[in-house]
């Protein structure tokens, strides 16, 4: 039972902590007053990008820089596709809602093609995915014999705790900084940004680059964990529970990582209870349904207090109110 | 006197939008530490010229002299640099952030946290309180703007220009929504910024401002500078008369009679507004047959959630709604205008028209669906059309279409025309006005004053609700003041001064609930 | 003269302007690709229109020419056109209807499971009625749920889309791997000929054709909905809702009632596009995925001006990319997601189309 217990909080965990991490990428985007459905996207684009890097780099040197540098260029990959969602929206002032299914389907499109085409290129074979495999998980000494709680730091994936440094700092950012203070006055009153001297277009525009680089850590994470592998299954739809998890939290950080702790506990627990009922794998697909109805239910009791920033989806146009 | 003189010059200033030159050639100087005022009707182009002076929109052409240099203001940031500040007819406040918060956007006093650059809140608020001290201007640096009142919100916007050191002070229509005793208020806190040195331009059309505070005053008419005046030398009437370009009375002639019987009656009615608040407290009235009755109050005083609810736009929580007797609370909007309700709103853009839909289609947003012009579902495109080129004729609606305009393509006026045009041919017993001349021209004005008191002639009963106090007493037989949701007084309208209104429209007054 | 002013100036054509230049943007787009590829982007877009039976191919296999590539490609342009039409209705009333791929494998997979519960009982024409019955029944009434949630709860429709998307996927998934899998294809079980839409490998004149049997029901489907949506109240009110939900409300329209209304049409058709893709294109349901095309349609819509002719024009397009990227990966040998990648750079052109067609004038 406690190993049962242990594991619910272990994959909980892993699989939470990416989400959330894409979730903060959403709200930063969301609070400057671009909607983004595109998170999906860039943290498929972001994992193909620091997949890609890894397998490149392995070819030269064995050890953890793959690793590390996979993580950066996961950052890179997304923030540069974030530029193209930023552009149309802002740019072109496209729908915000269009504009972000089609730099989904857009990423699937081209990581896919992409990815047959580098592995026939520059590796020589005619796979269509980059193999990565998972990265090693340690064990925090002490603190994992703690009853319960000690799970928390049993078998944890290295970018768990990037992950949730990185949170703290982007954090920090959005809610004690200038730029902060600058990004959520974008998403709620443009005008009185502008009249303030805010270029409210280049925060706009860094806010969703920002939130490519979040996603593509959360897609590096799901590549070096869930899939060990980069491909077109990257796309499971993460993107949208991350989204559904802002909406929850109302737009703010730390409520938004109770609603993805939550969908991470939902999907483990699940997953426990048919590995404890000993059922045929085929019933996986019945508990990923787990966390989809979890969202859809609770948004309809929220749906009502929820205040999403005022000046969502709105293009900002000069001397225009 | 020379060139120096002046530390705001603009010459040769035009700016032509699609189908309007706003501003034709327009020059003005402005003196260092002068009340410079900037009269004109709705239209005449003095949003658009400040505006270009603020760096919002550029000139098409011209040249702007700040402190006898030639400057290309090309965006707010810069007006800011150059010590201007602006504070617009609506504000530009973030509504969710605290006084000290929206002051500081933008020019945030930082301290560092190791390397990283925090926003000094509490040394923020202490500056925000030292500077309100200083100007005499009375806020609370941790209040949350959206609980202030306009006035409040008002001197957080005179605070964020005086926090960037604004040398020249402009300012929209700064009275149009205040109470008069709030006026004044404001009217002191100008005189003492220029006191204190500061350029201010006030942007208005109202006379009896300029003559208390201004300096000098520019005449704008159709985007073309009238006239300079000396304030000190000159009448009301002549200023009034320059800005119209023809004689005026303020008075629309209502011929008196005597009332018929209620048309509509509210009994105890309680409204809640979005955030779970009663916007309406308990509000009891009746409005007679050739009856105006005018309600006056300052913005955001449940005036919105009244006339919504009225019309069935928004539930009541409880209390009653009588039309000609009957109870119509629980009715739909559509049952509403069907029982006699016609209702011209606030929000022309986004609830009065279909701003993408033809001028045709918009008349006929309230008779669609009815047998004359649809047959089993099927709309008759024929009825459509004669009925619309009939109303089009008939209220003289001017577009460059005819019926097919898309309404987003017509001036303001225009479309406030096909509003009245479409609800008052309903000929219904009871019409609401809500706030019906706003960003309109003399020209418009008047003639809606006219609709409201023919509504009246025919034996209808017209509740009329607007911020502008001169309207009110224009048009109502009847006036009744609301504040906090609450009727604090209703009179007959020759019995009560403009003074004692604005007293009930703040609250001073009230006990005595009629 | 004054007709050639309105259609590169006017407001009237703006849409179509709009559509055209998106498109041209794409298509170069696209040939730029093909170019740095060092294929020759004349002739990649010649086997796109050859694999779309639109222009004769060298050669062809036995029972085969022209019209039967045609004929084919008829067949997989039906579900699109009906998935546009579902997205176009919904954004007419100012609603993404992103939910148009979970409607499709619901209305699918019921089609499915019904018809093989019935077995041989009903004579044909009467069984592909059924499964038509079926489709609108299935898709209509998941996406008047979603209509109602936004309405009664608020809950933003996009997101109502992506969880039902999702939910329904693996609800189908789960269904056929652990009932209802063909062991050898591992796929669905497939659906009988008496029952599909498209009468498959037809021996006719010397030559074995597809037949869409839903074809002409989807361009019909078009005309209808044109008529519905100009003509009558149903429609004005549609439209007045979907340009401005304030003044809908104003004017005294249900907005409840336009709301379930439209979401009901739209979803009708999603699941119409559902059944004509897993009953009429392919027998079976493939589980473990979602049908990529009700995400294309999106964009087919926007494509279209979310005008129902624009629709049938913007599938055929999209279809011939789809359709011919087949002939033209194998004869230049490249790989066919380079079609998925054109049709997604055509979905960018076309969400910004906005800027395209030139802003609209005036002031105020």
């Amino acid at each position: 039972m406690t190993e049962l217990l242990n594991m619910v909080i272990i994959d909980g965990l892993s699989f939470a902590l990416p989400l959330f991490i894409m979730a903060i990428g959403g709200i930063y985007s969301e609070k400057s007053g671009i909607t983004n459905l595109a998170l999906e996207g860039f943290q498929g684009v972001g994992a193909f990008a620091g997949a890609f890097a890894a397998v490149f780099l392995a070819q030269y040197t064995a050890g953890p820089m793959p690793c590390y540098f996979s993580f950066l260029f996961a950052m890179i990959g997304g923030g540069v596709f974030a530029l193209l969602h930023a552009l149309l929206c802002i740019r072109f002032r496209a729908n915000q809602v269009i504009s972000g299914v089609v730099m989904n389907i857009l990423a699937v499109a081209m990581t896919t093609f992409l990815t047959k085409r580098i592995n026939a290129a520059v590796f020589g074979n005619a796979g269509n995915k980059f193999m990565l495999g998972t990265i090693a998980r340690f064990t925090v000494p002490g603190l994992s014999d703690i009853p319960v709680l000690g799970a928390i730091f049993t078998n944890v994936y290295p970018f768990e705790g990037f992950i949730l440094v990185v949170a703290a700092v982007m954090s920090c950012v959005l809610y004690c900084t200038p730029f902060g203070l600058r990004l959520r006055a974008c998403g709620d009153n443009p005008h009185a940004a502008d009249a303030a001297g805010v270029d409210v277009n280049r925060v706009r525009t860094v806010a969703v680059v920002i939130s490519g680089c979040l996603s593509g850590i959360a897609g590096m994470s799901f590549a070096y964990s869930i899939s060990a592998n980069f491909s077109a299954d990257i796309f499971l739809g993460y993107g949208y529970l991350s989204i559904a998890a802002l909406i929850f939290g109302n737009w703010t950080i730390l409520p938004a990582f109770w609603a993805c702790l939550l969908f991470g506990f939902a999907h483990s627990g699940g997953m426990a209870l048919i590995l404890r009922l000993g059922l045929p794998s085929s019933y996986n697909d019945l508990v990923r349904i787990l966390p989809y109805v979890l969202t859809l239910v609770l948004l309809i009791f929220f749906s009502r207090h929820n205040r999403s920033p005022r000046a969502l989806g709105e293009p900002y146009e000069k001397g225009k109110r | 006197m020379s060139e120096q003189d002046f530390i705001v010059e603009m010459r040769g200033i035009t700016r032509r939008f699609p189908g309007i030159t706003a501003c034709d050639g327009v020059s003005i100087q402005i003196r260092k530490g002068e009340i410079y005022a900037i009269l004109g009707e709705n239209g005449a182009g003095k949003s658009t010229l400040m505006s270009m002076l603020f760096g919002m929109i550029e000139p098409d052409e011209g040249e702007i002299y700040i402190r006898g240099k030639r400057e290309r203001i090309d965006s707010p940031r810069r007006a800011t640099q150059l010590s201007i500040g602006m504070v617009h007819q609506h504000f530009c406040l973030v509504s969710n952030y605290t006084v000290a918060e929206n002051i500081i956007l933008g020019m945030e006093p930082k301290k560092k946290w190791g390397f990283f650059p925090m926003v000094d809140i509490a040394g923020a608020n202490a500056e925000v309180a030292a500077l309100s001290e200083r100007y005499g201007l009375k806020v609370n640096p941790e209040d949350v703007i959206e609980d202030l009142s306009v006035a409040t919100q008002q001197r957080v916007e005179i605070l964020k220009m005086l926090y960037r050191e604004a040398e020249i002070l402009i300012f929209d229509e700064p009275t149009a929504v205040l109470t008069p005793q709030e006026i004044l208020a404001f009217l002191n806190i100008v005189r003492g910024l220029r006191d204190q040195g500061k350029t201010v331009i006030l942007i208005t059309h109202k006379l009896e401002e300029i003559k208390q505070v201004a300096d000098r005053c520019a005449i704008l008419r159709r985007g073309k500078l009238i006239t300079v005046m000396d304030v000190s030398s000159s009448s009301t009437s002549d200023m009034a008369r320059m800005m119209v370009g023809r004689e005026v009375s303020f008075t629309t002639p209502k011929a008196p009679h005597d009332f018929g019987p209620a048309v509509l009656r509210l009994e105890n009615l309680t409204v809640g507004n979005a955030v779970g608040c009663n916007a309406v407290n308990s509000v009891s009235f009746e409005v007679r047959a050739g009856e105006v009755l005018g309600i006056a109050g300052v913005s955001g005083n449940g005036q919105n959630e009244l006339a919504d609810s009225i019309m069935g736009l928004r539930k009541s929580q409880s209390g009653k709604i009588f039309l000609n007797g009957r109870d119509i609370t629980g009715l739909s909007v559509r049952e509403r205008v069907e029982a006699g309700i016609a209702y011209i709103p606030e929000d022309r853009h986004n609830v009065g028209l279909v701003l993408d839909f033809t001028l045709r289609d918009n008349l006929m947003l309230r008779q669609y669906y009815q047998a004359k012009f649809t047959h089993r579902h099927f709309m008759d495109e024929a009825a459509f059309e004669k009925y619309g080129e009939e109303l089009i004729r008939r209220y003289d609606i001017r577009s460059n279409q005819g019926g097919a305009t898309i309404v987003r393509s017509m001036s303001g006026g225009n479309q406030q025309k096909a509003i009245i045009a479409r609800e008052l041919d309903l000929k219904t017993p009871l019409v609401v006005f809500m706030q019906p001349t706003r960003g309109l021209d003399a020209g418009a004005v008047s003639n809606i004053h006219r609709r409201i008191i023919e509504e009246r002639d025919r034996g209808a009963a017209v509740l009329l609700i607007s911020l502008d106090l001169d309207e009110i007493m224009d048009c109502s037989d009847t006036v009744a003041v609301i504040f906090g949701g609450r009727i604090s007084r209703i009179a007959p309208a020759a019995s009560l001064t403009v003074d004692e209104i604005g007293l009930y429209m703040m609250g001073v007054r009230g006990g005595e609930v009629a | 003269m004054k007709f050639l002013r309105s259609l590169f100036f006017g407001d009237r054509f703006r849409m179509l302007r709009a559509s055209f230049w998106a498109l041209l943007f794409s298509l170069a787009a696209g040939a730029l690709i093909l170019f740095l590829m060092g294929k020759n982007p004349v002739s990649a877009y010649a086997n796109l229109l050859q694999g779309a039976g639109l222009l004769p191919k060298l050669k062809y296999a036995g029972r085969q020419n022209q019209l039967t590539d045609f004929l084919s490609f008829l067949d997989a342009m039906t579900p699109m056109v009906f998935a546009s039409l579902s997205v176009a209705t919904a954004l007419r009333a100012g609603f993404f209807n992103i939910a148009v791929p979970g409607q499709m494998l619901a209305a699918g997979f019921c089609a499915h499971i019904v018809m093989a519960a019935l077995g041989d009982a009903l004579p044909s024409p009467l069984a592909k009625i059924l499964v038509l019955v079926i489709g609108i029944a299935v898709g209509a009434a998941l996406s008047a749920c979603m209509g109602w949630l936004k309405y009664r709860f608020n809950v933003n429709e996009v997101v109502t889309s992506i969880m039902l998307n999702s939910i329904v996927m693996y609800l189908v998934t789960f269904y056929i791997n652990t009932f209802y899998v063909n062991p050898i294809t591992r796929q669905s079980r497939p659906i009988s000929d008496a029952a599909r839409l498209t009468l498959s490998g037809v021996r006719w004149n010397g030559l074995k054709a597809d037949f869409a049997l839903a074809f002409p029901l989807a361009i019909l489907a078009a005309f209808l909905l044109r008529t519905f949506l100009e003509r009558t109240t149903y429609g004005f009110e549609i439209r007045a809702l979907g340009l401005s939900r304030g003044a809908a409300r104003y004017s005294g329209i249900s907005l409840g009632q336009t709301t379930l209304l439209t979401m009901a049409i739209s979803g009708a058709l999603g699941g119409l596009a559902g059944v004509a893709y897993f009953c009429g294109c392919f027998a079976s349901i493939q589980p473990g995925t979602m049908p990529g095309m009700g995400f294309d349609a999106i964009a087919v819509a926007l494509l279209g001006g979310g005008q129902p002719l624009g629709c049938v024009f913007a599938s055929f397009l999209i279809t011939i990319i789809s359709e011919g990227s087949v002939y033209m990966s194998s004869r230049l040998s490249v790989e066919p997601e380079i079609a998925s990648l054109i049709t997604s750079v055509i979905l960018i052109f076309s969400a910004c189309s906005a800027s395209f067609g030139g802003r609209r004038g005036g002031h105020d």
